[in-house]
């Protein structure tokens, strides 16, 4: 079946490219000039050595780029240089869920605002309501989530002080990081929605529905949305990858304990080891992402089976 | 039978002919593809209210700095946190510095940045996706085999950790975005290659005997340059709001060069006293992002009857 | 005599574009009868198709706008339905097929739900009878395999197989007309005569009336009782199908039959075209529409529109030539073949 050749040809594609993404993310950063114990200036260069070789970090880069895969392999991603006897994988464990739920929400938000909005926009063609949305949608794009993030702050829990300013403990304190991450998602979905049903609107399958007597309802929800619906299929993907990379901001705004946090962290402060071991987690996980919003795609529009 | 009568015509029924003997008339003057994209550009008023602000940022970024009796590193610890004075437009920082200058030092560096940062990206696009849609076959093939995998990783990871080995400034952010950013052109004038190669003029000028490179760049690039060029308004803003992020993060421009998302990050830090240094820096990285896209969105509304055919 | 179906009354239609009124359709009538075909002509831009497609109210409004007329539909003026209203008639009593099958029909919905999606929106029957129909429906329209077919997409079928599920979708229902625009221009030339045979065979088996929009004259010949010539968005000339061919009294149509490329024909030379190009519609000529691209053009045609002239009962133009003052003209070439 063409349906399962192709799902094949796209794990194929997902397993190369994690395995390019790792290769490649192991040896930048393990090339980094420098040792992660340098910074911490009490440690003699005699004890940085010991722990280099206590981390394995002293032999030969490639034996270490086995040992990696072959941990990897066993779903392990590494440990903490920083942080003794944390692994990757318990940071995950811990902050991990914080993060998706944060990302969840603001999908959860954008997505049926977002699509409504661009349904709307484009069925209001020319008019007031399609002007809005399109205003809303352009300025959406064009504030980053973290000044939007820092000024909800400022208004909501400095100012009118009706909203925690940060943490994640409550329901409360879930709205404005979720508001920050979920605005620049709405106005692209609206945007990408509203082109994509100006398209549909226009072609002939439309005129033949209507020539059926189906009603303008049955047309809109049947004909239209469903097919408008497939390029916002494409878009979850990079959409995925973008809440991610939004979260890791938000995150450090509202001092969520996140995920993200940890990144920047391991960033800053030369951990290495964990910046290799999330980064290797974030491409796995978004590549599962795209390989399954790939597969999705081929099933909704059937087309595409054949194409590729 | 006498309605002719009333309308008093000479002669009637005297028989003169067709008037209309072209058989392909010229209806109205040609005007070229650009300047009809052009008078469509400019009857667009939000495309030339976003045109507008660009420039008016770029002679701002280009005279202040120059003009200015502060320069963006001088510290005077004993004015520190001004509000926005007729000394200092801007206020100045926790050390005292010059906000309107930083912040216009700070828009050279952010718009180097969005602009080289999106300019070369698509270029490199252009001509890999131009040679492997212009050759095909293996070639073809191959690119895009590499293109369908490295556009799966998504681009920031590779910004960051090409940030991390060469360190931060301008040019390596540039060559980050110049080594992850070229895939989406090169897919869209590989496309474009294609379609525009089954065409009739150009096998045409096959037929007489034109070059590759001729074929290429008389024929094929130029024909691809509308969408190239929306491409690249549009991905302006995204490299700017790009550099603001890492700066944020602490990756993108490290101090003392300021860009405007360094200079974001400096200012959430003391934006619960001091919003205006959060504030001014933000503003312009969004009036910025909103003018590119206001001005891309028009720019591609000029070419879209091009697009559609 | 056969009752009289559809009728269009001095109907006006423009779309109003930036540019100004484009005036599409400017005043035109014409009837159809149970059980016939009417075949409308005319090259592109002559407004054949925004008339009919105003008959099933296809044209969304604004831009498009009714200036004056009437459609009456079986006694029934349905100018002004609701949306509501037409919907009852759309697919039930009008059907349409369009021109290019490759876009007409839902690319991401298997075929089986686009015909059973017809069927149940006027006749409430349970699923699987539709389903059953549907079968029929394909059976008839013969695409080979009906029952694995419904659970196909369109991009599996050629052009041809295309445009009869489209025919199935628009029989669906019974209807008692078919409004074909151009039905066969997108299809190469043994599947147009394929697809042109199975129309006539249902129209033969149901009954059903036919409005033709084509600007091919082989088409109109093999399928059309009466005959419609449209030009610059009026009827220049209407008559049965033997009356057009043998006595066409338009010099728009004499272009016209004078274009069909002839086999047969004694010159092997070249293709005999009308000069000129059909008029701006947004400032159309006051006088004949023709007159600008007419051999046999005369003062009075620039300045005054023709009247509708009866020459027989089903056959009436609008030329200045008819008139009794008018200088007597001849068509040049010899009798075209009845073409088929």
């Amino acid at each position: 079946m063409s349906v399962i050749r192709f799902i094949v040809k796209r794990f194929i594609i997902s397993i190369v490219t994690i395995f390019l993404l790792v290769t490649l993310s192991f040896f930048l950063l393990r090339t980094l000039p420098g040792n992660p114990f340098q910074t911490e200036t009490l440690l003699t260069v005699e004890m940085q050595e010991k722990m280099m070789s206590y981390y394995g970090l002293d032999k030969p880069l490639f034996e270490q780029y086995l040992t990696y895969m072959q941990n990897l392999l066993q779903g392990d991603l590494g440990y903490s240089i920083k942080y003794r006897n944390r692994t990757v994988n318990e940071i995950i464990a811990t902050s991990f869920p914080v993060s998706a739920d944060l990302g969840l929400r603001a999908l959860a938000v954008a997505l049926p605002i977002g699509l409504f909005l661009g349904v709307l926009s484009a069925r209001k063609r020319g008019k007031l309501t399609d002007y809005l949305c399109v205003l809303l949608s352009v300025i959406g794009v064009s504030i980053p989530s973290f000044i939007l993030g820092s000024f909800l702050q400022y208004i909501f829990a400095l100012k009118l002080q009706i909203l925690p300013m940060a943490q994640w403990q409550t329901e409360w304190h879930t709205i404005l990081p979720t508001i920050a991450l979920a605005l620049s998602l709405l106005a692209i979905l609206t945007r990408v929605m509203r082109a994509s049903m100006l398209e549909v609107m226009s072609q002939d399958y439309v005129k033949t529905a209507k020539a059926k007597g189906l009603s303008e309802g049955k047309i809109v929800r049947r004909h239209q949305i469903r097919n408008a619906s497939i390029p916002i299929l494409t878009m979850l993907g990079p959409m995925v990858t973008s809440v991610l990379m939004g979260t890791f901001v938000v995150e450090k705004i509202f001092a969520l304990p996140g995920l993200g946090q940890h990144f920047i962290n391991s960033i800053t402060g030369l951990d290495y080891t964990v910046t290799l071991g999330l980064t290797v987690f974030f491409g796995i996980f978004m590549v599962f992402a795209n390989f399954l919003v790939d597969i999705a795609y081929g099933i909704v529009d059937p087309r595409i089976r054949l194409m590729k | 039978m006498s309605r002719s009568e009333q309308f008093m015509i000479e002669n009637p029924f005297e028989r003169v002919g067709a008037t209309d003997h072209a058989n392909d008339p010229i209806v109205r003057p040609t005007i070229s593809f650009w300047s009809d994209v052009r008078r469509r550009l400019i009857a667009n008023r939000v495309a030339m209210f976003g045109l507008i602000c660009i420039i008016l940022i770029l002679i701002l970024a280009i005279i202040v700095p120059e003009l200015s009796s502060y320069s963006y590193m001088d510290q005077n610890l004993s004015n520190t946190n001004a509000a926005p004075s007729r000394d200092h437009f801007f206020g100045t920082d926790s050390l005292g510095r010059d906000l309107w200058v930083r912040v216009w030092v700070g828009a050279r560096v952010s718009l180097a940045v969005g602009i080289f940062g999106s300019i070369i990206p698509s270029v490199i696009g252009i001509v890999i996706g131009g040679i492997s849609g212009y050759f095909g076959g293996f070639i073809d093939t191959i690119i895009m085999r590499a293109v369908d995998i490295i556009i799966c990783i998504p681009s920031m990871i590779y910004v960051i950790l090409i940030m991390l080995v060469f360190g931060s400034g301008p040019i390596p952010l540039i060559i980050a975005f110049a080594l992850t950013g070229w895939m989406g052109a090169a897919r869209d004038v590989r496309g474009l290659i294609l379609q525009l190669k089954e065409r009739e003029f150009v096998l045409a000028s096959k037929l007489l005997g034109a070059s590759h490179l001729s074929l290429i760049f008389k024929h094929l690039v130029p024909n691809t340059l509308g969408i190239v060029v929306v491409g690249m308004t549009m991905s302006v803003p995204g490299a700017i709001f790009q550099e603001a992020y890492l700066s944020f993060i602490g990756l993108g421009i490290s101090p003392p060069i300021p860009s405007w998302g360094q200079l974001a990050n400096l200012g959430t830090a003391v934006f619960r006293i001091y919003p205006y240094q959060l504030l001014i820096p933000a503003l312009l990285i969004s009036i910025t992002m909103l003018s590119f896209n206001l001005f891309g969105d028009g720019l591609r509304d000029a070419l879209d009857p091009k697009l559609r055919s | 005599m056969k009752e009289t179906l559809l009728e269009v009354k001095q109907f006006k239609f423009s779309f109003d574009t930036y540019a100004g009124e484009v005036q599409a359709v400017r005043n035109i009538s014409f009837h159809v009868k149970e059980g016939e075909t009417l075949a409308i002509v005319g090259e592109s831009g002559s407004g054949k198709s925004v008339a009919v497609q105003n008959v099933m109210k296809l044209i969304p409004s604004p831009p498009g706008r009714i200036i004056q007329g009437q459609i009456i539909y079986q006694g029934e003026d349905i100018t002004h339905y609701t949306d509501r209203q037409m919907e009852q008639l759309r697919g039930k009593e009008l059907s349409m097929i369009f021109q290019d099958p490759m876009t007409s029909l839902n690319p991401t919905m298997k075929i089986g739900d686009q015909i059973i999606e017809g069927i149940r929106n006027h006749e409430p029957i349970p699923r699987a009878d539709a389903v059953k129909k549907a079968i029929k429906l394909l059976t008839e329209v013969g695409i080979p395999d009906p029952k694995d077919s419904l659970s196909r997409y369109p991009h599996t079928f050629s052009g041809g197989m295309r445009q009869r599920v489209m025919i199935a979708i628009a029989l669906a229902c019974n209807p008692k007309i078919l409004i074909a625009d151009e039905p066969t221009t997108a299809l190469d030339v043994t599947t147009q005569t394929q697809i042109l045979e199975l129309m006539n065979d249902l129209k033969e088996k149901h009954g059903t009336s036919i409005v033709m929009i084509t600007h091919d004259l082989g088409v109109v010949a093999k399928m059309a009782d009466r005959i419609a010539v449209m030009y610059a968005g009026k009827i220049v000339e209407t008559g049965t199908v033997e009356e057009i061919f043998y006595q066409p009294k338009h010099p728009y149509t004499w272009g016209l039959l004078q274009s069909i490329p002839k086999v047969s024909s004694k010159r092997m030379g070249k293709l005999e075209t009308i000069p000129g190009t059909p008029p701006d519609l947004i400032a159309p000529p006051k006088g004949c529409g023709f007159a600008s691209r007419c051999k046999f053009c005369m003062n009075i045609c620039k300045e005054v529109e023709p009247e509708s002239v009866s020459i027989s009962a089903s056959q009436s133009a609008k030329c200045w030539l008819l008139d009794e003052r008018a200088p007597r003209v001849e068509r040049e070439h010899e009798e075209v073949k009845k073409y088929s």
